[in-house]
């Protein structure tokens, strides 16, 4: 059965609909890939999904259960955790701050005016443990707001890890990152999947990454899911070849030839 | 009875005019610049003291025109001296400073002018009544009400139809794009705070012909702005509109049935409209729109 | 694990040294005892509304209304229904606290400036009752013709009536039961979730924590703590006036909380002070004071947005 369902969500803003009826299925334990040109509704679509957007039409179901209606903070505490593509951490906040309120939360303290010393250790355990997990384990004191780009965008998936959740959504986790950086993401990425057999969805516009790591790849151009498959089959696909075409055409963007290239480069493995 | 009900209706729409012309100025400088002007009472005060000290000099109809644009270009001074300075910080921060400038007008308008009431004088055949049947309805208050409506008329033919009211308007549903497009934001954002203590000098102008002055009656009208702004909406001027006239209304029917309470029934009015829509009565459209 | 603003204990050590012996040293340097238990109380208070505005970033600018609804009820528990301290206390802090829960739920998904316009409106709700309701509060002449008790503990009978220098240390003993709930509630999960929400509310919510909720619960606790300090400032003047729920008071209590730092704990406590003693001072020397505490809510804004303590610290947030 599939973790996550989507049937036929829409969503408009009056008169602009950025989500036409877009249908998905991800199956536990796959790490899937959205994509598609600027402004094709990506961000949109993961809003649907989290709860931080209510759909216009379609319903979302999480595990078999029709979540549509729910508020976004109870679909985390069903399991489902999200990263921005804008970073949004608790920057006056040490980084182990940052991740205590994130492990407390999930433990279901966070109502509690007290806590024991046992359950306080245990917090504590935890988020030297994620801490570890995402390789910033030194900067535990650090003011999060201090710490570079890069360590931020890792904070933040480690936030959303230690919410033990059972489907992660990233939303660009490499998105003004160097080429270190998108390395090492790219591998915390691969571990989580591999190793902790997490399900994931990703938005992601360096198709390097893209490719290297889904499973399925599900692309959307204007609102709509053009195309939906393995790597292999996107690569070959002329629809979505003609999307970021077009997109190139407009506005020449890069990511067009990163698609090109990247498509290319998969082709050959 | 119902002598007496028409009276407090023609006097609630009276007071509510007044409302509504402090209530669009401080909607104006609040919607573009995310300042809530505490000092807004008090520059209701200084215009209408400078009525009061102009009224000898220039006459009433001098007075009317001049104080407000000087009441303008006072509040365009402190606007860029000080209140510039805040603008994208905390709101707490631009709050605090009206609120200490509210505290600095106040004495200083006691301190010039004296603590006693002091009466704009006016023209005299606007304060007589308009016939013996509706003795209570002077032509000074039929003529507040012509030029708030002429006021309000005015305000809303410039943000529709001028450059700047365009840019003021679209400046406030989004104020990044506006700077990008090449509009200098802080001239902008100088008339708009300029052309809100215009109307509270002009109202202050007003009410010291009706009421006479006080150095404390600015805050006693502070409250009922900020409720006529919450009635109608945060950030929708028509709104603000409604809101003003729709409390100057209630409270006036309200001091024929429970004279102790005609005050009240503004803030009943505003838990009962954030009850039945949070945003207020017109929050959810876009401006002017 | 490093916590962010937490107080150093030779801090925490002087500042609980410098309370205890007020009634001492105050003397010495020109005060006076009840002004120590003024700048007490109002600290207290600036504290109570600093745990809703330093530490949840949540802007309340009625809080007054809670203040003077713990200071009516507390009088007038005391002048129609019990000669008790404690008793009228309870009753006082009950008022503010479950009216300010209740307009808590009703505004709890409001922001920034509009949930200050909101609660300046409603406060002054109280205010007007107060001022026009003259046969219960006495309306604008204020609350009179009740006074605080003597204290009993068990056999003994401690007096707080006469003895000035006894009430301080009542006073005291009520504000250091408050400020330990709340530095013990900052030091909980649930604490947690409120830095959290002041820091970034989305990411709170991604979180999993009902935002509006926790503010909700914020802002419901932070009323029950001010009208506990509503209520002892009825029992320090044995007298409870409308300006004590008025919106100038409530600003005064902000510009506090600024002044001292809104981001530490004690920041309101030494903006309390300074604001009290400066208060007393100028308006001993002229009838314009207005215009100089106008004055430093400006100065305040202007040079010191950081607070006295924010700029001791010298860091700087973002």
């Amino acid at each position: 059965m599939s973790l996550l369902e989507v049937r036929a969500a829409s969503k408009s803003f009056g008169s602009l609909a950025a989500v036409r009826a877009v249908s998905l299925r991800v199956a536990a334990g796959e790490l899937r890939a959205v994509i598609g040109p600027n402004g094709a509704g990506k961000t949109t679509f993961f809003n649907l999904i989290t709860g931080a957007l209510r759909p216009t039409a379609g319903a979302i179901l999480f595990d078999g259960r029709d979540i549509t209606a729910i508020p976004a903070w109870r679909r985390v505490v069903l399991g489902m955790a999200r990263t921005f593509q804008i970073t949004e951490i608790f920057p006056e906040l040490t980084l182990a701050e940052n991740l205590r309120v994130a492990v407390e939360t999930a433990a279901g303290l966070r109502l509690r005016p007290w806590i024991s010393r046992g359950a306080a250790a245990s917090v504590r355990r935890q988020v030297e443990e994620m801490l570890a997990l995402a390789g910033l384990a030194p900067k535990a004191g650090r003011l999060v707001g201090e710490l570079s780009h890069g360590d931020q965008r890792a904070a933040e998936i480690a936030m959303a890890l230690a919410l033990r959740p059972r489907l992660l959504l990233l939303d660009e986790p490499t998105a003004g990152m160097g080429e270190q950086e998108t390395y090492d993401v790219t591998q915390l990425v691969r571990r989580l999947h591999r190793d902790c057999n997490l399900t994931i969805v990703l938005i992601e516009h360096d198709m390097r990454v893209v490719f290297h790591l889904a499973d399925r790849i599900a692309v959307l151009d204007q609102g709509a899911l053009i195309a939906d498959g393995t790597p292999d089959e996107i690569a070959a696909d002329r629809t979505v070849q003609a999307a970021y075409l077009g997109q190139a055409a407009e506005a020449g963007a890069a990511d067009a030839g990163a698609a090109e290239a990247g498509a290319a480069e998969a082709g050959a493995a | 009875m119902l002598q007496l009900l028409l009276f407090n209706v023609t006097n609630g729409l009276i007071i509510g005019a007044f409302y509504v012309l402090m209530a669009l100025g401080l909607s104006l400088i609040l919607n573009l610049s995310g300042v809530i002007n505490f000092a807004h009472g008090g520059f209701l005060v200084l215009g209408g003291y400078l009525a009061y000290t102009l009224t000898p000099f220039l006459g009433f109809w001098g007075a009317l025109i001049v104080a407000p644009l000087l009441t303008a270009a006072i509040g365009m001074a402190i606007e860029q001296t000080l209140i510039r300075r805040l603008y994208g910080r905390d709101p707490l921060y631009s709050l605090l400073l009206t609120f200490g400038l509210a505290y600095i007008f106040e004495d200083v308008t006691r301190y010039v002018w004296g603590a006693q009431g002091l009466p704009v004088t006016i023209p005299a055949f606007l304060g007589r009544p308009v016939s013996p049947a509706f003795f209570f309805i002077t032509y000074y208050r039929l003529f507040m009400v012509a030029v708030a409506a002429a006021v309000v008329l005015f305000l809303f033919l410039l943000l529709r139809h001028s450059r700047v009211g365009v840019r003021i308007r679209a400046g406030t549903l989004d104020l990044e794009t506006v700077s990008t497009l090449g509009v200098n934001v802080g001239r902008l954002r100088a008339f708009n705070f300029a052309l809100g203590i215009f109307l509270a000098g002009l109202s202050g102008v007003l009410a010291g012909g009706q009421l006479g002055l006080d150095p404390t009656m600015g805050a006693g009208l502070l409250m009922p702005s900020f409720i006529a702004i919450i009635i109608g909406g945060v950030g929708s001027l028509p709104g603000t509109l409604v809101g003003g006239l729709l409390i100057g209304v209630a409270s006036g029917v309200t001091a024929v049935f429970f004279p102790s309470a005609s005050e009240a029934v503004m803030y009943v009015l505003m838990a009962l409209v954030l009850l039945a829509r949070p945003r207020g009565l017109m929050g959810e459209e876009g401006l002017l729109t | 694990m490093r916590e962010s603003g937490r107080t150093h204990p030779a801090v925490l050590v002087a500042i609980w040294m410098v309370l205890l012996l007020a009634p001492a040293w105050l003397g010495l340097v020109g005060g006076y005892t009840a002004l120590g238990a003024r700048v007490l109380v109002l600290g207290l208070a600036a504290m109570s509304l600093n745990f809703l505005l330093g530490f949840t970033g949540v802007l309340s600018f009625g809080h007054a209304a809670w203040f003077g609804l713990g200071a009516y009820g507390t009088g007038l528990t005391l002048k129609f229904v019990a000669a008790s301290t404690p008793l009228a206390l309870l009753a006082g802090t009950l008022l503010g606290g479950v009216l300010g829960a209740a307009l808590g739920a009703l505004i709890a998904h409001r922001r920034g400036i509009y949930f200050a316009m909101v609660t300046i409106a409603f406060g002054q709700v109280f205010y007007y009752i107060a001022y026009r309701w003259n046969a219960l509060t006495g309306g604008d002449d204020g609350l009179r013709g009740f006074s605080r008790q003597n204290l009993a503990i068990g056999p003994w009978s401690v007096d707080i009536v006469a003895n000035g220098v006894a009430f301080y240390y009542f006073v005291l003993i009520c504000f250091a039961a408050i400020v330990a709930i709340m530095a013990l509630l900052l030091r909980s999960p649930f604490g947690h979730t409120l830095v959290a929400i002041r820091e970034n509310e989305r990411r709170a919510r991604f979180l999993g924590i009902p935002v509006e909720f926790h503010i909700w619960a914020a802002f419901a606790l932070s009323c029950v703590f001010i009208s506990f300090a509503g209520g002892l400032y009825a029992l320090l003047n044995n007298f409870a006036d409308p300006n004590n729920l008025h919106y100038s008071l409530s600003g005064d209590l902000v510009i506090m909380a600024v002044l001292g730092g809104m981001r530490s704990f004690w920041g309101p406590l030494l903006g309390a002070a300074v604001f009290v003693v400066l208060q007393d001072y100028v308006s001993s020397l002229t009838t314009n004071w207005m215009s100089f505490v106008g004055l430093l809510f400006v100065l305040v804004v202007l040079f010191f947005p950081r607070g006295l303590l924010g700029v001791l610290r010298g860091k700087s947030p973002a």
